[in-house]
């Protein structure tokens, strides 16, 4: 590997957690630098610019998602949140804020070094020229041309299924939240109606996916979103 | 005429009836006196018109009956003081019985003119005075802080405009409470009832003057009948005549906006006190669960990365890692349980509800679960028409996590678990059954109580709390759940959810 190691900024206000995120990262290559407070956290992700941003949503001086929004107006660094269950909420509004991933603790090194790992491939991948043609499980995209097979066979999509299917296909391994994706596809009068995307999911799933009720490509995040996984 | 009880007395009232027909006569006998020694210059037909000055003034100082008595009286004493032949009721010349009869007939009408003009005058005076008394018991008791104060304006009011005594009636929750012994007449329990639960006027005209109520009156808001006014009139009158009610019923609805502005100033002050200290709760609960979970977090982490030492650690120090992950892990799921029992024990748990298919979750769950259920592969069979249904899904995956992890634990490794649902009429019911040795005879129920465990001196390792997560979960979605035993072996747990009116998405037009 030639390139640079990758930077990931940690921001975490505990130190037995700073302590083996660092040794869990580092072990993918990367620089790490910590930082405790969402103050310094800011500070140090203009100063260094970092490749991954892993943010705790429970810092004690501050809200984590005024940060990702503070972050959105001026870089795409991709973020992982750390959050415990009771803060569902201000996951989903960290998500929605612009958050590609998240993490509920407590989580496993192995998890967390999963996500890492997918998430800087994400960031490395985005320079490349976008391709056109994305393939998962049996099944080929062809976004140019509007072509989607199924081993071999033609499959045919409806308008809205082929609009839902490119924007999960646009953002792979990254958890789109239910308001994003119903904004996105039916638009903004429609974020409260989530029947509707659950329903359309569901004809994904069914028209791609080998087992529409255990799915392994287009992955339930329950109560937050879906998840396009490779 | 005598039976309304008002504040403004009136003529007929200040003098007795004897004293009426006294005073009628005094006035018709001192017209004569004055009259005759004007006979000789007056015409008769000027006479005349003296006694009919007379009858007037009494109609208008006496009323209808001294008017009568006073044109018969004028006409009688014309006829023997002033028609020839004079002091004999003998007439001679036939003309003046035309002179007497249309006499007679002005002085009636007349009489009976004056008495219903100044009859009208006065009931409109006691009307006005009623609408101002009105008006200010309004004023009063859109004012009122408390009930006490409003019963107390709505007595007063009656007692002043009507001489009655009143009593309000406010239902306990549903029941009104049974007549009250503090004050000067009783009520009738089951006419009260009839006027709240009605909504109509109950009048109980036998027992008027008995020392109870006469007239039950529904408050009646806009809402709901809030209660009852129970009215007793004074003893010495019988009934109450319609104006008295019409003024009652208004009364009725302003004490009914009173008590209605009064019990939602009640509901909202109780909900701003919910709020602090569900508020409150929650907050501690939160603080509660990132103090918990911290320490594990960090004790979860901590064990996997002695997996990352170089050089490698011995095997056996690795094991010791793998153990201490594996049991702040079961911790963690521990506090989970007991942090999710506390928030759904705490009651008002608020519902992320969403219409969605069931599928969805089952799939989601079973990720979840991911190699805790490698050796139970999962079986899931939903009808095809299954509708969506309404649920907080985050709750709805841990009763499925719990369930299949249950299965899990108990059923033999290899053997599959299954999931299936049917509708059954406004329901749908959901199935987890396994292929294990079944839940142990006895009272299925005892097991969704808290800290209940099928099998107390297995070594398998749980707190009881899973099922107890389960049903708090079930009954805050409003459905139940049930565990039974197969027959041909197996455990099966039930559950189910109300269908409700899912909405309808359109179909495109592709």
């Amino acid at each position: 590997m030639n390139a640079p190691s990758p930077k990931v900024l940690l921001i975490e206000d505990e130190k037995l957690i700073r302590r083996f995120v660092r040794v869990a990262v580092e072990e993918e290559g990367c620089q790490v630098s910590e930082a405790e407070t969402m103050a310094q956290g800011l500070i140090d992700a203009g100063l260094r610019k970092p490749d991954l941003l892993i943010l705790d949503l429970g810092l004690p001086d501050g809200n984590g998602i005024d940060l990702i929004r503070d972050l959105r107006g001026w870089s795409d660094v991709p973020v992982l949140i750390l959050s415990a269950r009771s803060q569902e909420n201000d996951k989903i509004d960290a998500l929605d804020a612009g958050a590609d991933d998240y993490l509920t603790k407590p989580f496993s090194v192995g998890e967390l070094r999963a996500r890492v790992r997918a998430l800087l491939r994400r960031r490395s991948r985005s320079g490349e020229a976008a391709t056109p043609v994305v393939e998962f499980g049996t099944v080929t995209v062809d976004l140019s041309q509007r072509r989607i097979s199924r081993a071999g066979e033609a499959v045919h999509l409806t308008p809205i299924e082929y609009r839902l299917l490119a924007t999960l296909l646009g953002h792979p391994g990254k958890v789109l939240t239910q308001r994003n994706l119903l904004r996105e596809i039916w638009g903004p009068s429609y974020v409260e109606s989530s029947h509707y995307l659950r329903v359309y999911v569901g004809h994904l799933r069914q028209k791609l996916e080998d087992d529409p009720t255990q799915p392994k490509h287009f992955l339930t995040e329950t109560g937050v979103g879906y998840r396009f996984q490779p | 005429m005598t039976d309304e009880g008002n504040p403004i007395p009136r003529s007929e009232e200040r003098f007795k009836p004897w004293q009426r027909v006294l005073l009628t006569a005094v006035a018709c006998s001192a017209t004569t006196l004055l009259a005759t020694p004007l006979l000789g210059y007056l015409d008769l037909a000027n006479i005349v018109m003296l006694f009919l000055l007379t009858v007037l003034l009494i109609a208008v100082s006496l009323g209808r009956g001294a008017a009568v008595l006073a044109a018969v009286l004028s006409v009688l004493l014309f006829d023997i003081f002033f028609v020839p032949p004079r002091f004999s009721l003998a007439v001679s010349n036939i003309q003046y019985l035309v002179t007497f009869a249309v006499m007679l007939a002005t002085a009636l009408i007349v009489g009976q003119l004056a008495a219903v003009l100044k009859k009208k005058a006065q009931e409109a005076q006691v009307r006005e005075q009623r609408t101002q008394a009105l008006y200010q018991a309004a004023r009063q008791l859109a004012g009122a802080l408390t009930l006490e104060q409003v019963i107390e304006i709505a007595r007063q009011f009656i007692r002043f405009q009507l001489n009655a005594d009143a009593e309000i009636l406010l239902p306990d929750g549903s029941e009104l409470p049974a007549g009250k012994a503090t004050h000067t007449f009783r009520v009738e329990p089951h006419l009260a009832k009839m006027a709240q639960d009605g909504g109509q006027l109950v009048r109980d005209s036998q027992s008027a003057g008995s020392g109870y109520a006469s007239l039950y009156l529904p408050l009646r808001a806009s809402m709901r009948i809030r209660g009852v006014l129970a009215v007793a009139p004074p003893p010495d009158s019988i009934d109450l005549p319609a104006e008295n009610l019409a003024l009652l019923e208004a009364l009725a609805s302003l004490i009914a906006i009173a008590v209605e502005r009064l019990h939602y100033v009640d509901v909202a002050h109780t909900t701003q006190l919910d709020m602090v200290s569900e508020r409150l709760r929650s907050s501690i609960l939160s603080a509660l669960s990132h103090d918990l979970r911290t320490p594990l977090t960090a004790l979860v982490g901590l064990a996997d990365s002695l997996f990352l030492i170089k050089p490698s650690l011995p095997p056996a120090a690795l094991d010791t890692a793998q153990a201490m992950h594996e049991q702040a892990a079961r911790l963690a799921g521990l506090v989970g349980n007991l942090l999710d029992m506390a928030r759904l024990n705490a009651g008002n748990v608020t519902l992320r509800r969403e219409w969605q298919p069931l599928e969805e979750v089952i799939g989601a769950s079973i990720k979840l679960l991911g190699s805790a259920l490698a050796a139970h592969p999962v079986r899931v069979a939903l009808p095809t028409d299954l509708p969506l249904l309404e649920f907080d899904a985050v709750l709805l995956e841990r009763v499925f996590c719990n369930l299949l992890e249950n299965a899990a634990k108990y059923a033999p490794a290899g053997s599959a678990v299954e999931i299936g649902a049917s509708q059954l009429g406004d329901h749908v019911e959901i199935r987890v059954c396994d292929h294990g040795q079944g839940f142990p005879a006895g009272n299925l129920n005892a097991l969704f109580e808290m800290f209940a465990r099928a099998q107390t001196e297995s070594g398998k390792p749980g707190t009881g709390l899973g099922l107890a997560i389960c049903r708090a979960i079930v009954e805050a979605h409003g459905g139940m759940i049930g565990a039974e035993n197969r027959p041909e072996g197996g455990a099966c747990v039930f559950f189910t959810l109300p269908k409700g009116v899912p909405p309808i998405v359109e179909e495109e037009s592709a």
